[in-house]
């Protein structure tokens, strides 16, 4: 595969979902329509919503919010044979911290985001639209109801959408603060007026979702990506990017485009479209321009906060879903938080302790008390009272945490932490009296996340 | 924050209001149950009745929406938008989380409460102005650190501006 590299050795952007970040009044249907906004849900209205289905799949897309499951075939297991209302539960929750790349979609392309829900909605056979969006994002909100009403006016929204037989409604729903809300069931509890706590699969929510319907749910990203897919073809989107390995049935590649972030302690934040392949180092350092003055990169999360954390020798793997497994992390949403040499990992582990004990939804009792446990022992050994047997606890806790549970929360709790105290298992014992001068090197440390 | 059990149960409020009234039969209109409409129509009786839903909003909410008071008392203590309580005449968000942890938001923590005379988040300082919450993320860590000052977004804060913002509120 030839270098996406350009000749000073640049990774360049590619701007498909993002090409009308800059634009004025991007939001407004008048101005994207002028950018094409909808010919794509016209084109695709006039496809068998099978044939939609069937390009989804062949484009290889994966899903943008964090698990990567394959949007086409998800789209498959909704039942054709039924005779109950379907709906469409678009996952703009965005509450997985260091992330804010759907907020861009959201703020400057709202069509493009209708439009995406409106081409899944035809192809699955869904009449109801409820974009779920994070009570944190007034703007957001505002905007995709200014699209919404933009859109109803328009003939795009409504009995008749664009003129064919075709109805669909759609509605923002606003949470009210609660990170489990982005789980996908958690946000059907939610959206049906109750606490958002996540229901045990199966049922799956294809099959049994919101008010025991059939249920697609989609990350915002991932829906945005379909208007392309229906103008190009599911193959020239499945040549973007990093091919599946023909002999690991596991690794389904990384088609496509993908947003991209930067937060924390990096020179230049923000959010770029690439191409898969960019190497983390290559965002860290072209795009985020590095560490601040004086400063060095010391530590990682590539995607979220809920993936274990790369070390600064590890940064030159591919942002796609295969090649970040395969070093022990995950590509979750793909906006990176960095840490530098200035920073105390123990504080960082409380700080993500608190994280998850404050928004456990209580249902299960390892991640209800686990993660409290887990906070408090960081607090101990930041306090100065923690020994060496504090860290051995902690690996039992991990290992009576993860895969204990209902949701993945109690997951991507155990990941990062984990991931840090093996990885810089010295700044935690340079805390505890009589231990203060244990090994520097990570090496002797036992690196390596599970 | 709940009420004694032995205290005379709350008057409901006549829910909704007539100002109200409009905005609550078109959110309910949106959803095929009744109960489906609860969280948005909590925000909007909150902002209404001075940013906190009493126990007697509470009991026309329920009312209205035909679930239980203590469905709703569930949500008021589940979601962190909700204030079961008093909330002050202004509401500062300061987030804690990891990217904005980096980027000071201790510190704006510390000044957001010494504005706001209170001793801790989560309570109402002593002059009944301001409630400070701690909250997760708020979604704009590439502008960190974040605030929100009732309701609306503030970004790369610095401790002298959030005591400007809070200054500047009435
Ligand atoms: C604790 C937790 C939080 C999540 N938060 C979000 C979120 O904020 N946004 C999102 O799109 N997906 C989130 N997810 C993933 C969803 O459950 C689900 O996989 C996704 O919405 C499916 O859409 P996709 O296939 O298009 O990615 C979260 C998952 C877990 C376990
Ligand atoms: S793992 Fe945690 S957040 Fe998920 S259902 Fe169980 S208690 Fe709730
Ligand atoms: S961590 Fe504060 S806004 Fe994301």
């Amino acid at each position: 595969m030839a270098s996406k590299r350009d000749k000073d050795g640049r990774y360049p952007e590619t701007k498909i979902l993002s090409k009308n970040f800059g634009v004025k009044d991007s939001w407004t249907l008048k101005v994207a329509k002028k950018n094409g906004a909808y010919k794509n849900l016209e084109k695709a209205l006039k496809m068998a919503p099978a044939d939609i289905i069937e390009e989804v799949k062949t484009s290889r897309v994966r899903g943008r919010g964090g698990a990567g499951f394959p949007t086409g075939v998800k789209w498959g297991f909704v039942p054709t044979e039924s005779d109950k209302p379907k709906y469409l539960v678009l996952n703009a929750d965005e509450s997985e911290p260091g992330t804010f790349k759907d907020r861009y979609l959201m703020e400057l392309d709202p069509h493009l985001v209708l439009e995406g829900c409106l081409i899944c909605a035809y192809a699955c056979g869904l009449s109801t639209i409820y974009i779920y969006v994070r009570g944190e994002y007034p703007k957001s909100q505002e905007r995709l109801w200014g699209a919404i009403e933009e859109a109803r006016k328009a003939g795009i929204l409504g009995k008749s959408v664009m003129g064919s037989d075709f109805a669909c409604e759609a509605y923002v729903h606003t949470g009210a603060g609660a990170y489990i809300c982005g789980e996908e069931t958690g946000m059907l509890e939610s959206l049906e007026g109750k606490r958002g706590h996540p229901r045990i699969k199966p049922p799956f929510p294809a099959v049994e979702g919101a008010f025991g319907c059939p249920t697609v749910i989609n990350n915002v990203e991932t829906l945005a990506h379909v208007p392309c897919i229906i103008e190009n073809g599911g193959q020239w989107f499945a040549d973007m990017g990093i091919q599946p390995d023909p002999d690991n049935p596991r690794a389904m590649g990384s088609s496509g485009t993908k947003l991209m972030g930067l937060s924390g302690d990096i020179k230049t934040p923000g959010v770029w479209e690439f191409e898969f392949g960019i190497t983390l180092r290559e965002l860290i350092e072209q795009y985020g321009e590095g560490a601040l003055d004086g400063r060095k990169v010391k530590a990682v999360i590539p995607g979220g906060l809920s993936m274990p954390v790369l070390t600064a020798d590890e940064l030159d793997v591919p942002m796609g879903f295969d090649a970040l497994v395969k070093v022990g992390s995950g590509l979750g949403t793909a906006t990176a938080i960095v840490m530098d040499d200035s920073r105390d990992m123990v504080e960082v582990c409380e700080n993500i302790a608190h994280f998850f004990a404050d928004e456990s939804c209580g249902q299960c009792t390892p991640c209800r008390e686990g993660c409290h446990w887990m906070e408090k022992i960081f607090a101990r050994i930041q306090g100065g009272e923690g020994t060496p047997a504090d860290l051995d606890l902690l690996e039992r806790l991990f290992i009576n945490i993860e895969g204990r549970t209902i949701c993945a929360l109690a997951d991507a709790a155990v990941w990062p932490l984990r991931s840090i105290i093996r990885k810089f298992r010295h700044e935690f014992l340079a805390k505890m009296p009589g231990h203060e001068d244990a090994p520097a090197s990570t090496e002797t440390a036992g690196v390596g996340a599970s | 924050m709940i009420p004694p059990t032995n205290s005379a149960p709350p008057v409901a409020v006549q829910f909704p209001p007539k100002e109200l009234k409009k905005e609550c039969e078109d959110i309910l209109s949106r959803y095929p149950t009744r109960m489906a409409a609860c969280l948005p129509i909590l925000l909007l009786a909150q902002k209404h009745y001075d940013n906190w839903v009493s126990p007697e909003v509470e009991a026309g909410v329920a009312e209205y929406l035909g679930v239980s008071d203590s469905h709703i008392r569930g949500l008021l203590t589940f979601y962190a938008m909700y204030n079961a309580k008093p909330a002050g005449r202004h509401e500062v968000w300061v987030c804690r989380t990891l990217t904005c942890m980096l980027r000071g938001a201790g510190k704006l923590r510390d000044t957001a409460l010494g504005c706001a005379k209170a001793k801790t988040t989560g309570e109402v300082g002593e002059d009944g102005k301001f409630l400070v919450k701690d909250m997760e993320c708020l979604g704009l860590c590439e502008v960190a650190p974040a605030v929100f000052v009732d309701g609306e977004a503030h970004v790369d804060v610095t401790p002298e501006k959030l005591t400007e913002l809070m200054e500047a509120c009435d």
